[in-house]
């Protein structure tokens, strides 16, 4: 069974030419998916598709097998992160701690296993020492880093990272690898939109292109 | 063929703006509300407005205005009753024509801004000048037209962005749905912030000043039917305003 499937999906945004038509994808649990391609392709699209961010026009996108246009993003957000181009746009609290714990508290779980989690979580992505810290001072890769706490937070089975790379120096982006390949270790499946080839080569598995609406495996 | 529209002056838009404007806040008359939002919807097509587009674009606001028309018709308690429970009047003739006004008031200043959005941002900047406005107030203007699209998207990231931290909105309480929204502030205001700081440097390294003496590439002028549009407009609103005070309109239906 395919983790996500496209089925004969067709996309184009208000007054635009068809950017997706017709097109046909599978995406296997725990796999490694890069999508690369030119500026205005439609990776990120692509992306926003997978996750139920936005709905096709015909045809249908599956995740697990279900209709994704019929589940609400709450439920989606608990099998799939999604980092976006930005991570500041999804960093919401004002201290590092306050923005990994507030969503769980207000699902009333308990301070224990909160407080547990949370520090597993910062050991995994080594920003322990940032757990006090103020959102607003951090560096772009701490704040990509706890934008991706925030979404691993959830225990999601598979993540899309949308241009993660972008505004990394050589160090950031080697750090980003390794959490990447730890990611992998730890069953994750993962889709990368980018087009920075040189980071995507770090990892096995496919690499998609997309070129005037068509994906090429 | 390419579809038919007016061109004309900002400043003469900005004068039926402003007319339709204050006679839908002054005057509280269903018929004439109505006829004027008809009215400001055919200018607004004369002058190539999209309202289709315009009301896509505040369909959130629509919700929010329905809420205020439901709750003025059963705050009001004039007229004939038209639904009673236990003998307490909850619907009443005159809180559904107080709620009707509202609505054809919003109406009417929401299309009559769709009029302004069919010259481009540098024109409004410039009709404002022209129109002695302070410099650094209608650069405040061009500004918000500049950034909010941009501040749209970021508040429609930062909600799906929430979302997908496994909350779902429509299984919460209302009190823990306020305390989200609280959260989704933080990182629009933050990027507001940083925006604006990015932009006033940017616009620095350029020796950018708000100088009150300002020379400029475009400058607006005023035609044959921009005299004609602005004549219009305001013997039109003063008519009405002269009309509804001075001789008194028919009595309200109620």
């Amino acid at each position: 069974m395919s983790f996500i499937k496209f089925e004969n999906v067709s996309f184009n945004y208000q007054a635009q030419k068809p950017l997706f038509n017709g097109i046909d994808l599978c995406i296997e649990p725990g796999s490694f998916t890069a999508i690369t391609g030119p500026n205005g392709s439609g990776k990120t699209t692509l992306g926003k598709l997978a996750i139920g961010i936005l709905k096709p026009l015909s045809g249908k996108v599956l995740l697990e097998d279900r209709d994704i246009s019929g589940m609400s993003l709450g439920e989606v957000g608990g099998k799939i992160g999604y980092l976006f181009q930005n991570p500041e746009v999804q960093i919401f609290a004002n201290t590092v701690i306050d923005d990994l714990t507030f969503i769980m508290r207000i699902k009333n779980i308990d301070e224990g296993i909160i407080s547990k989690k949370i520090d597993t979580l910062l050991d995994f992505l080594n920003i322990s020492d940032l757990k006090q810290s103020n959102t607003f001072n951090l560096s772009y890769g701490e704040k990509q880093r706890l934008a991706i706490a925030g979404i691993l937070i959830n225990e999601p089975q598979f993540l899309v990272l949308d241009e993660p790379t972008t505004g990394l120096d050589v160090e950031r982006k080697k750090i980003l690898a390794g959490l990447i390949n730890k990611l992998l270790d730890a069953g994750k499946g993962l889709m990368i939109i980018s087009h920075d080839h040189k980071f995507i080569n770090n990892f096995s598995g496919q690499v998609l292109r997309i070129t005037e609406g068509t994906i090429y495996g | 063929m390419g579809k038919f529209s007016l061109k004309t002056d900002i400043r003469s838009k900005l004068a039926i703006v402003l007319g339709f404007s204050t006679i839908a806040v002054f005057i509280q008359h269903i018929y004439v509300l109505f006829f004027i939002l008809i009215l400001t919807i055919s200018i607004a097509l004369i002058f190539g407005a999209n309202i289709l587009k315009a009301i896509r674009a505040t369909k959130n606001l629509w919700y929010l205005f329905f809420i205020i028309v439901v709750l003025q018709s059963i705050f009001n308690r004039n007229g004939q009753v038209l639904l009673s429970i236990s003998g307490f009047p909850l619907i009443t003739a005159g809180g559904i024509i107080r709620g009707g006004e509202f609505l054809l008031r919003v109406s009417i200043i929401v299309f009559s801004a769709t009029m302004i959005s069919t010259s481009s941002s540098r024109e409004v900047v410039q009709g404002l000048i022209q129109i002695k406005i302070p410099y650094d107030i209608a650069f405040m203007v061009s500004v918000a037209i500049r950034f909010l699209p941009l501040l749209r998207n970021e508040i429609k990231d930062t909600f799906t962005a929430i979302q997908l931290r496994g909350l779902d909105f429509k299984k919460i309480p209302l009190k823990k749905r306020i305390q989200v929204y609280m959260y989704i502030f933080n990182p629009v205001v933050a990027g507001a912030i940083r925006k604006a700081r990015g932009l006033s440097i940017a616009m620095e390294m350029r020796a950018f000043r708000a100088y009150k003496e300002r020379t400029s590439f475009l400058l607006l002028k005023f035609s044959t039917i921009d005299y004609f549009i602005l004549g219009l407009a305001l013997i039109f609103t003063s008519a009405v305003f002269v009309v509804f005070y001075y001789f008194g309109f028919p009595e309200s239906i109620i």
